[in-house]
């Protein structure tokens, strides 16, 4: 049986939470780099990092919405990535003691090519944003949320990795990712200069 | 002695060998310097050149992992302790924004975010024209405000902003803007794709207020040579290099982006 993402009448939200099925050397990378050159990187236990897409307007049901993001090459690589369609009153795929933080370009979340491939293929309207969400685990102790935000904002050489708050915004949540997450800024990619 | 400049490699840099050309070219003793060695050898050096490429896949946010590499917290307190000139080329540039030395003054204040181009987005490889601007930099030290220099842009993440959107416009006043992106003529810059990549105050490159830590995110090093300019670009380096043709010498002879790497060259033997 299919299941409903929300309320059948009302512009509906959904994400889809993509991962890479081999190891990520982004998260690889990024772990090494923390660990070694920030003071708060010390406390991490484990790191992972999402692509985070949001969709916003008249959705199908879940098995189609499914179907849709597995075809279309706007989204993700089936072949090479996994991706978890998340819905109203569904939990995201994070484990209870991790910190999310959710990371985007300022003024550059809105994905227009996708929202294009949407409209050929089904004749409806929607948005479509994406982000990046990094997954901290902290060692035991170790204050998560103040670790975590010591970690996304750049400050200098000593401090911060994920987020340059000049061009970028982020948000941090625990488990309880919320949906919407992605703010609905002011559209200004491919905007002349 | 000719004064000695370190290359530095981080893994994923690809520029290295027509960065260290360009070094050699304009009069200084080059080497590339590799994430293998020790950084503290780099203290022995005079200069440093970050090259463009794709320092650690541009993993996490291009630039952001090697800014936290140690190699650039020798080249950091060499640059602020010895005076030391530092120029950043493409992802070099990135690399020395995301560690807060251009512009320098503490901390993180700039990015160089995605292109913003219209009805388009992702890597964007042309040649553009930049116009030198009054500044106290070391590496346009050797041109004439008002001198425009073709050079070839190929990048992803090239424009300079940030959260205050007048910052580019108060570095550019305080003369911390030494390259804006302009026409063929010096003109402003009229929007894409004369400013390729949407940067604010069409800023093409930023310097510390010192002037030595150059940020520049065309490549000199791929227009070091005439028989490096594209046949497309107009004005009066089409005709040198028309010129450098007819003789068979456009291999030899100085391209506009050797300028900067003598700027640097008359800045070392001067100190």
């Amino acid at each position: 049986m299919k299941r409903a993402l929300a309320g059948e009448d009302a512009p509906r939200t959904a994400q889809a939470w993509v991962a890479l099925n081999a190891v990520d050397p982004q998260v690889a990378s990024a772990l090494t780099v923390a660990r070694s050159a920030l003071a708060a990187g010390r406390g991490l236990a484990e790191l992972r990092r999402w692509r985070l897409f949001e969709l916003r307007g008249p959705l199908p049901d879940r098995a189609r919405l499914e179907e849709m993001l597995h075809r279309s090459i706007r989204f993700y690589n089936p072949n090479k990535e996994r991706c978890i369609v998340r819905g109203a009153d569904e939990p995201a795929p994070l484990a209870g003691a991790e910190r999310a933080v959710l990371v985007v370009d300022r003024g550059g979340a809105r994905r227009t090519a996708a929202e294009r491939w949407w409209l050929h293929e089904t004749g409806e309207r929607i948005e479509v944003r994406e982000a990046v969400v990094w997954a901290l685990r902290f060692k035991p102790g170790i204050d998560a949320a103040a670790g975590a935000a010591e970690l996304t904002i750049l400050r200098g050489m000593d401090s911060g990795l994920f987020c340059n708050l000049q061009a970028q915004d982020h948000r941090q949540s625990g488990a309880d990712v919320p949906l919407p997450w992605i703010a609905r800024g002011r559209r200004t990619g491919g905007r002349r200069a | 002695m000719k004064p000695r400049v370190a290359v530095v490699q981080f893994p994923g840099v690809n520029c290295e060998v027509e960065t260290l050309r360009a070094v050699v070219r304009a009069g200084l003793e080059g080497e590339i310097f590799r994430w293998t060695r020790p950084p503290d050898e780099l203290r022995t050096f005079q200069a440093y050149v970050l090259p463009g490429g794709f320092s650690w896949q541009d993993r996490v946010r291009a630039g952001a992992l090697a800014a936290k590499d140690p190699m650039v917290r020798v080249v950091a307190e060499e640059s602020t302790a010895r005076a030391k000139p530092v120029l950043g080329i493409c992802n070099g540039a990135q690399v020395l924004v995301e560690a807060g030395l251009v512009p320098g003054g503490g901390g993180v204040q700039l990015a160089l975010a995605r292109n913003r181009m219209p009805g388009r987005s992702g890597y964007y490889a042309r040649w553009i024209h930049v116009r030198v601007e009054p500044s106290p930099c070391v590496f346009t030290r050797a041109l004439l405000p008002g001198t425009v220099l073709p050079l070839p842009v190929a990048h992803a993440e090239g424009r300079f902003t940030a959260r205050d959107r007048g910052r580019l416009e108060d570095l550019s006043r305080a003369g911390q803007v030494p390259l804006r992106y302009a026409s063929s003529a010096g003109s402003d810059a009229s929007g894409f794709p004369e400013n390729p990549n949407g940067s604010d105050a069409d800023a093409a490159a930023v310097c510390d207020a010192r002037g030595l830590v150059l940020a520049i995110m065309a490549h000199p090093e791929r227009a070091q040579d005439l028989g490096q300019l594209s046949r497309a670009v107009p004005g009066g380096w089409a005709g040198r290099r028309e010129r450098a043709v007819e003789r068979g010498e456009e291999g030899d002879t100085s391209g506009p982006g050797l300028a900067l790497f003598e700027g640097l060259r008359r800045h070392l033997e001067e100190t």
